[in-house]
């Protein structure tokens, strides 16, 4: 995904990234899990992605390659110093630990049922929370994509009639581009 | 045979390295996001791999 020019085969590999990830989550005993990401995020989200790509065309060449030409092997060697730190930390703090076997034991009933279970009981409060965020997050978004409507007079309308009343054919469509 | 939940931790880790690089060297904002999600992707499977155990 990050070799490609191509944002949409980056897209494309990225989908394959999640359905590696769901695979990944029902090796960890998560079944609902693994439902929601396919659903989620390799449907819906990569949708939506592929579809504003496809809508804009992002492939633009590279205009501002001069600009990025340090950024770029720095990425990289900071991100490699990341990676074995957290691998020294991840041995450190974890080991080589296998599952507890309790994990079995809270998915009795069924996975989605256990989820379901501890969400809307314990951890009902913070879902209330999401919600909300997600609900300013959608308000958010409708105010920022809202276009006030141009604002038509009366003297344009009464101009527009006697166009109407002179013969003329109204031309639709020709006056939206400024 | 169970695998170790340190492996789960450490392909975590690599995905929130790439995506970290996908952040900082894309230049395209649609990338960046999708870079973003890669990260966001990784620290999903860092936390369902640390609910697994219980120390």
């Amino acid at each position: 995904m990050l070799l490609v020019r191509n944002a949409v085969h980056a897209a494309l590999f990225l989908i394959v990234n999640f359905f590696c990830l769901a695979v990944f989550y029902l090796l960890l005993d998560a079944p609902f899990l693994f439902a929601v990401q396919i659903v989620v995020y390799a449907g819906a989200i990569m949708v939506l992605f592929l579809f504003v790509i496809m809508l804009l065309g992002v492939d633009s060449g590279v205009p501002v390659r001069e600009r990025l030409l340090i950024q770029r092997p720095l990425a990289f060697v900071l991100a490699a110093a990341f990676v074995v730190e957290l691998f020294l930390a991840i041995r450190a703090g974890v080991g080589f630990a296998t599952r507890a076997p309790d994990v079995f034991a809270a998915n009795d009933g069924g996975n989605t049922q256990a989820v379901a279970k501890v969400l809307f009981t314990q951890y009902f409060f913070p879902f209330e929370v999401t919600s909300v965020l997600l609900l300013v997050a959608a308000i958010a978004a409708m105010v920022l994509a809202h276009r006030k409507a141009p604002t038509v007079t009366q003297a344009e309308i009464d101009a527009a009639a006697g166009k109407l009343e002179a013969g003329e054919m109204p031309v639709y469509g020709a006056g939206g581009a400024p | 045979m169970r695998t170790p939940i340190a492996f789960y931790l450490m392909l975590s880790g690599i995905l929130f390295m790439l995506g970290t690089v996908g952040v900082l060297t894309r230049k395209n904002a649609l990338l960046i996001f999708m870079s973003v999600e890669l990260q966001l992707n990784a620290v999903n499977l860092a936390l369902v791999a640390r609910g697994c155990t219980t120390t």
